[in-house]
């Protein structure tokens, strides 16, 4: 049964202009209405928040439309997730992503931003927030077991600590499971390339199409 | 400093109400977005000087409100730092609105400029957020400091010490700043003006560190200055009070740096405008700075030369200079780099836009600091020289003369031209332009004269004695 047009459009005027509640309220109504909760992620809540962050990277609307309209998806997917769980089933990510920025460096708008874009794309997103030791992104590897980790660093002052990182996953022997991508003020790709990363990113719209193109390989 | 202020604003790090950090940028956001609406304030990209006083007011009214009601998040407690509006109108009335900036034959003072002020901007240079390779770092320095308009150095950032990378703190870094303080007096030394004041030194990202530059025989004075962050926007941190502590204490200069981000928590240009006024009213508020350093950038582009960040500069610069007598350095970023006209356009409009808002000058970050060694002391001259010329221009008349500007660099925003390496465009022994560089500079100069800009070179008057204020 797909999403009636009115339930359809509630929810992506909600998500566009960052209502929490009514973002919240319409999945419980399309819920209610017997609606499969993996066709309104994917059917509704993926294409409109991919609009938004495209919107946002063009220029054409800013940060807090995008935070507000981030905060709405994050009120819609407790019930979407309860309703996949009482229908039997498990997640609908498209991936785990850990991200943080690195040891030193407590710019954090970049990495927020590109948090935002990959939920927005459906990827299971833990936001370690900002300066991260290397111990932190190996205990949080460990513990969440992630398919992706991403770093960001704003400065060349605090760069040294990407490379420190991905060296204590070398050291602990852990480097081979899972996949890095390096971004940030400071990141080039010819350095990512030179630490051995295995992508860079120069913005979110760009984190996001790797880790989708990492989960295919 | 206001005498036992700290002990307020740490009491009260520890007291205000507790928020998360998100809740608190979502909040901010929101009523950015609501104030924007309330005063009525709105961009437009055909005047980027606006000449209207009501509007630069209701700016100023609305970063008031703002403040007021918002205060500054404290990173360290997760706690908002908040005061009343009675509280920041009293500390307004005794901002200081002039500073001896350097020591000896060297010194200028910097004053609290007005909206068209006759009076020359003083004008700050430096490889301030490019960074710089240790091998060009000395002769970068050297460019800038050498210049006769230039009164004030930033020391940048270089991120080696001997070949490794500086990691934030490790003994690396403490060495790396006391080499860089070094490096910036030597430089003003050979340059003939061992009294210039050195503005900051920007390697270390701690307390620790930047306390570490200061050294009266090899390093920074109390006659020179170091930067205290705001995190974006309105945000702070024990480790940055801790700054203002050792520089009250030790009796050297504070500058408030604030790096508002066009398309960040404020949004568009308006937006941004009314949080830049109230970073501005922190850096007044927590860290009584001595003056404020505006570094605005496009969350995109890293620059403030496109509409957006020339309109922003604009309004925020005459807002505080009509309600305040704060002294404010707006911080010139481009995308471009050296060896390039765009560059150097992008310097003009900075700079008129800047000297007729009430602001002094500091320039340039160029290539949005992605560029090692892509700067030189000649795109400072270029911006002292047009912040000269521009002394006098109705704000009308600055507006047009940036729109002109713009219209000459602005297809290079979005695919900019990053220009050379220091090597590249000056030469390493005798530290002049090459001929290649100084044509470019003469070609645009001669192409603002057409456009009625009279760029002649006038000596600095000379300079009062004595140290700091």
């Amino acid at each position: 049964m797909s999403v009636p047009s009115a339930i359809q459009q509630k929810l992506r005027r909600a998500l566009e202009e960052g209502e929490a509640a009514a973002a919240e309220g319409s999945v419980r109504e399309a819920i209610q209405a017997g609606i499969d909760p993996v066709e309104i992620i994917e059917g509704i809540l993926i294409p409109t928040l991919t609009a938004i962050g495209d919107r946002f990277q063009e220029g054409q609307i800013f940060l807090p439309e995008l935070m507000m309209a981030g905060k709405a998806a994050e009120a819609s997917s407790k019930p979407l997730t309860e309703a996949i769980v009482a229908r039997g089933g498990s997640s609908t990510s498209k991936g785990k992503v850990i991200v943080g920025t690195v040891q030193g460096d407590i710019h954090d708008i970049g990495k927020n931003i590109v948090v935002t874009i990959l939920r927005a794309n459906g990827f299971e997103v833990l936001d370690l927030g900002r300066d991260v030791s290397p111990s932190g992104f190996v205990d949080a590897a460990k513990q969440h077991a992630p398919d992706i980790i991403g770093m960001s660093s704003l400065m060349t002052t605090t760069r040294p600590y990407v490379q420190a990182t991905l060296n204590l996953f070398r050291d602990v022997a852990l480097r081979d499971r899972f996949r890095f991508l390096v971004g940030g003020g400071c990141v080039t790709e010819a350095w990512a390339n030179e630490i051995g990363a295995d992508g860079y990113a120069p913005d979110a719209a760009s984190a996001a199409a790797l880790c989708k193109q990492l989960m295919r390989d | 400093m206001r005498s036992n202020w700290l002990v307020e604003i740490v009491k009260r790090a520890q007291s205000g109400p507790f928020m998360k950090e998100e809740d608190f940028d979502l909040g901010v956001a929101k009523r950015i977005r609501e104030l924007v609406k309330e005063k009525g304030i709105r961009f437009d990209p055909g005047t980027l000087v606006p000449s209207d006083d009501d509007l630069a007011d209701r700016v100023f009214q609305a970063g008031l409100q703002l403040f007021v009601e918002w205060g500054a998040y404290c990173q360290s407690t997760e706690r908002c730092i908040r005061f009343t509006l009675g509280e920041v109108q009293d500390i307004l009335k005794h901002v200081p609105s002039e500073v001896h900036l350097g020591t000896g034959k060297d010194a200028v003072v910097m004053r609290h400029r007005g909206v068209e002020d006759p009076r020359p901007a003083v004008m700050h240079s430096g490889p301030t957020g490019t960074p710089a390779s240790e091998r060009y770092h000395p002769l970068i320095l050297l460019s800038c400091a050498q210049e006769p308009l230039v009164d004030c150095l930033g020391a940048g950032s270089v991120s080696t010490y001997l070949g490794e990378q500086i990691l934030p703190g490790t003994p690396l870094e403490i060495l790396g700043a006391r080499r860089d303080a070094a490096v910036a007096r030597e430089a003003v030394r050979m340059a003939g003006r061992p009294g210039m004041h050195i503005n900051d030194v920007a390697v270390p990202l701690t307390c620790a560190g930047k306390m570490s530059a200061f050294d009266p025989e090899a390093g920074l004075r109390r006659s020179d200055a170091i930067l205290v962050a705001q995190m974006v926007e309105l945000k702070t941190n024990f480790d940055q009070l801790s700054r203002v502590a050792h520089l009250y204490n030790l009796g050297a200069i504070t500058v408030d740096l604030m790096t508002p981000l066009i398309g960040g928590i404020g949004g568009g240009a308006e937006g941004t405008a009314v949080v830049s006024v109230a970073d501005h009213l922190l850096g007044a508020v927590l860290y009584d700075a001595d003056y404020h350093m505006f570094s605005h950038t496009h969350i995109r582009f890293v620059n403030n030369t496109d509409p957006m960040g020339l309109w922003c500069q604009a309004v925020v610069g005459q807002a505080l200079a009509r309600n305040t007598g704060m002294i404010t350095l707006n911080d010139i970023y481009t995308v471009s780099g050296p060896g390039t006209k765009e560059l150097l356009y992008e310097c003009a409009a900075g700079a008129v836009v800047g000297t007729v808002s009430g602001f002094n000058m500091q320039g340039a970050g160029t290539t949005g600091g992605f560029n090692r060694d892509h700067t030189t002391g000649l795109e400072a001259r270029f911006i002292a020289e047009v912040s000269r010329a521009a002394l006098g221009l109705s704000r009308q008349a600055a507006s047009a003369l940036a729109g002109e500007l713009l219209h000459r660099y602005e297809a290079s925003l979005a695919r900019p031209n990053r220009g050379h390496p220091f090597p590249e465009v000056y030469d390493e022994n005798t530290v002049q332009p090459r001929q290649q560089w100084l044509d470019l500079y003469h070609t645009v100069k001669e192409e603002l004269v057409l456009l009625g800009l009279k760029c002649d070179y006038e000596p600095r008057p000379a300079a009062p004695q004595g140290g700091n204020r």
